[in-house]
């Protein structure tokens, strides 16, 4: 059993045109017992940076109330927001500040940058990280993910059809895997603001 | 005869024990504490007053030379967390480093807690480490005062004010810096001429701190230049977030332009005011 695939997870970030789609599923389980239906694992940084943590549940509120306090800290002496780009690069330090006893989550930063371009980068759980500019993936059932996201992703959609692309993405990922699903939640990020949907998907 | 009572005499043998913090004189005072304090009654002015809704940070902006680049924000007011703001009257680079302390502690106890810092403990903590640089040797005091003004559910609205001893209060209306007395003494008899116990409203507090700081940057002329104030105001909004606000010059230039009408509706500038 690996540590990573201790709680479960499944995650996806999309680009689109000036817009962004994050999605992940919800649930928390001890192994093969599931505990919550409700469990968070997108995280909102500011209006235009989101990150996702996959992995060991602890680990995943440490690096999240970790990262919001970085954050804060950023806004307040530097008196701007944090790009995604800057965010990603954060965390992607203090990954590898614990290089040799590290927190065991692997995240997906997603955001649009000033001008509203889409960002998109993902890490292993040292730190090292990749910079795509279609879609990413993290969890227990990555394989799938990619399969799901290579053939349904195409680049410049827009929100809505960015939202259904994702979400299909998620769901027919996840039903293959036992530690991943029971519930998912989409968030789509475009220059106006974020729109928060669930989706209802099988409950097993 | 008494030698001890002689002024001379005193001033010699404070000299004596006041070029280290850690030694008291035979009177029991820390001299360079107090001389720290000092510096800072040259410094330029803050008022602080709790209204109903929120708190109102003035401070006068002090311009050395024409050349140099006007500040980004501010290098009076600071954010200190979502519900914590301070203003700073002394050595600006003293003040820098104990900023970034209060706003490290803030961000560790949220961090810990996944709650907002108390204003009280934030305001000790920050005192704390201002202490211990009279204490503990080699090491001269922080030379800085501040006004704290927050936000937290135990208490509500709070304003605390800190000198360079580490020694900190709480008030309803204050004043640090140049003319602090002056200031003081306007606030006593303004802040709640009912002795009722009630509050003002924002404006009634903007409008005050204006009065103030026209008290104790120029005493000789009826109202200063809305360029010289800066005014601050913590509210919360209807989500119950706290909103810091730094107001533009036209909305300074109200205020003052209101209680300059005042005045002169009411016939006289003000206690102690001459007038040519």
């Amino acid at each position: 059993m690996s540590i990573l695939e201790y709680n479960g997870a499944a995650m996806i970030a999309m680009a689109g045109d000036e817009c962004i789609a994050i999605a992940a599923d919800r649930r928390l389980g001890v192994q093969y017992q599931t505990v919550s239906c409700e469990f968070q694992k997108l995280f909102q940084i500011n209006d235009k940076t989101f990150v996702g943590l996959a992995g060991l549940a602890t680990d995943v509120q440490t690096v999240a109330q970790t990262l919001k306090f970085r954050n804060d800290l950023y806004e307040l002496r530097e008196d701007r927001k944090m790009t995604p780009k800057v965010f990603s690069s954060q965390l992607s330090a203090l990954l590898y500040e614990k290089r040799f006893g590290p927190f065991f989550v692997e995240p997906i930063v997603a955001g649009l940058d000033a001008s509203n371009k889409p960002y998109l980068s993902g890490m292993d759980l040292i730190g090292a990280p990749c910079f795509p500019d279609d879609y990413v993936v993290s969890g227990t059932c990555t394989a799938n993910l990619h399969g799901m996201c290579e053939t349904l992703y195409r680049p410049g959609l827009g929100p809505d059809e960015l939202f259904e692309t994702i979400s299909q993405a998620l769901l027919a990922g996840v039903d293959r895997d036992a530690l991943s699903g029971w519930g998912a939640i989409v968030h789509v990020i475009t220059k106006d603001g974020v729109t928060t949907r669930e989706l209802k998907g099988r409950m097993d | 005869s008494d030698t001890t009572s002689n002024p001379r005499v005193q001033e010699q043998m404070a000299r004596r024990y006041d070029s280290s913090t850690t030694t008291f004189s035979p009177e029991g005072r820390l001299h360079q504490v107090e001389y720290a304090i000092e510096a800072i009654n040259n410094a330029g002015t803050c008022v602080g007053i709790l209204s109903k809704s929120g708190i109102v940070l003035a401070s006068e902006r002090r311009v050395t030379s024409g050349l140099l680049a006007p500040a980004k924000t501010s290098d009076k007011t600071y954010k200190l967390a979502n519900h914590a703001a301070c203003c700073v009257a002394g050595l600006t680079a003293d003040a820098n480093i104990l900023i970034d302390q209060s706003r490290l502690r803030s961000g560790r106890y949220q961090h810990q807690y996944c709650e907002p810092i108390p204003i009280e403990q934030l305001v000790e903590h920050v005192c704390n480490y201002k202490q211990s640089y009279t204490q503990y040797g080699g090491l001269r005091p922080f030379g800085v005062s501040f006004l704290f003004a927050g936000y937290d559910d135990v208490h509500g609205y709070q304003l605390y004010q800190s000198d360079p001893s580490g020694n900190y209060s709480g008030w309803k209306a204050t004043v640090i810096g140049a003319n602090n007395s002056a200031g003081k003494s306007l606030l006593k008899n303004e802040y709640d001429p009912d002795g009722d116990g009630t509050m003002p409203d924002m404006a009634t507090a903007l409008k005050l701190a204006v009065k103030v700081l026209n008290k104790t940057m120029d005493s000789a002329t009826t109202s200063t230049s809305a360029e010289k104030m800066e005014l601050f105001t913590m509210t919360r909004d209807a989500g119950g977030e706290c909103v810091h606000k730094i107001l533009t010059k036209s909305e300074v230039q109200r205020f003052v332009d209101e209680v300059a009408a005042e005045a002169e509706a009411s016939g006289s500038g003000g206690a102690g005011e001459s007038t040519q």
